[in-house]
């Protein structure tokens, strides 16, 4: 009994330590965090199926799937997520109406829709991080996009031209990743609710993990369509815990729907 | 005859990614629910591409005479995580598929179930299994 319970006892010492973060944090030789890894996917590659196998695949909406209203419904529970989104951007006062259009037309507009690239901080978290002394290498499986963020003190390329992603560099901040990113190209959006920005606009991206958890958290400043700076919803991820875990390559894009939207219902 | 139920939310949960939209615009706003129709023909192309797979159609009437569709469904990543790949969705085959068209008259319509020679089907749509009728 007494061998029981001290074996009891050290397996939740033990458990104890496992969950602190401090020992859970994984560094690297220079003694910053290790962010890599890949942020995404499943564990277990998905089994395709059999030649001849029969399936049913269903996106889900809520309604029977013989329901007449189910398009309906698609864009009703859409506008419903939308209206109750509870972090919009400060957009000045002036500016609403032209946001509102923008969005009502978004089927039409929004440059995401016609397989232009989404742009940082639309883009969201990676889906792989590559760690290496003085350079982090950020892979977003959509799209196929990388961004290469120089984190050996350089400034800013002055001669860098605008872009979807951006010029960026990072630097550490006691265990986070403070990623500073310029010269975006007015031409993406930051959501598809009709969020539209200007080439003013200076984005903070901050990276920090805890053990098998990463945070994303990005801050917005856009002084032309900005009262203030918007701090988007950060973004939590868990480590893809398959150690051989790939990303894996994204279709190509080939939008052939615009010219046969003939109402402007949209969600 | 195996089903396999798959939903969007189940690939979320698991990819802890944020939720994919299923369609980048609204289906309301380019296809007639009320307008199913189906087709019967040889697959002639799969494009396996973003943000929605095509699959090309030569249907032929009673006189031999081809019209050519094109019917959309969801995404590869949908149709991937589903178990799907491309060369299942029947490339130079013989299929009947249930679809909805377009609402500009296009022969373009959004699909339902694609049913092959051998009697095996791929039905892949929208909803909640939960809510059918029994």
């Amino acid at each position: 009994m007494a061998r029981a319970m001290s074996s009891l006892v050290a397996a939740m010492a033990i458990a104890a330590l496992c969950a602190s973060p401090a020992l859970a944090q994984r560094r690297t030789a220079d003694g910053h965090p290790d962010l890599s890894g890949v942020w995404a996917g499943r564990e277990e590659a998905v089994k395709a199926l059999a030649p001849g196998q029969s399936t049913r695949i269903l996106f889900p909406v809520r309604t029977n799937p013989d329901d007449k209203r189910i398009f309906d419904e698609m864009d009703r529970a859409a506008k419903e997520r939308q209206a109750a989104e509870p972090n919009k951007p400060p957009y000045k006062p002036e500016l609403a109406g032209k946001v509102q259009l923008l969005s009502d037309k978004r089927q039409f507009n929004d440059p995401a829709f016609y397989c232009k690239p989404l742009g940082v901080p639309r883009l969201g978290p990676p889906s792989q991080i590559v760690q290496t002394p003085g350079l982090v290498v950020l892979l977003y499986q959509g799209r196929n996009t990388f961004r290469t963020i120089p984190t050996d003190g350089r400034a800013h390329n002055a001669e860098a031209d605008w872009t979807w992603n951006g010029d960026s560099v990072g630097r550490w901040e006691g265990d986070t990743l403070v990623i500073d990113t310029a010269k975006l190209v007015e031409d993406s959006w930051l959501g598809a609710d009709g969020w539209f920005h200007s080439n003013k606009m200076h984005v903070v991206e901050r990276l920090s993990r805890k053990g098998d958890a990463l945070t994303w958290a990005a801050t917005v400043e856009d002084p032309v369509v900005f009262t203030k700076a918007w701090e988007m919803t950060p973004r939590n991820l868990k480590l893809n815990p398959n150690p051989k875990a790939l990303l894996e390559e994204d279709p190509p894009c080939l939008e052939q729907d615009g010219p046969h939207i003939v109402t402007d219902d949209h969600h | 005859m195996k089903y396999i139920l798959w939903t969007g939310a189940m690939a979320v949960a698991l990819s802890g990614a944020a939720a994919p939209a299923l369609a980048h615009h609204s289906l309301q706003s380019e296809y007639d629910i009320n307008q199913s129709i189906t087709l019967k023909g040889t697959v002639t192309k799969v494009d396996w591409v973003n943000p929605h797979v095509y699959v090309y159609l030569d249907v032929k009437d009673d006189k031999g005479a081809v019209t050519k569709w094109a019917v959309t469904t969801l995404p590869p990543g949908n149709l991937r995580r589903g178990g799907l790949t491309r060369d299942l969705l029947g490339y130079g085959e013989t299929v009947s598929i249930l679809a909805f068209r377009a609402r500009d008259g296009a022969n373009l319509a959004f699909l339902r179930t694609i049913t092959f020679a051998d009697g095996h089907k791929l039905e892949i749509w929208l909803g909640d299994a939960s809510k059918e009728n029994p």
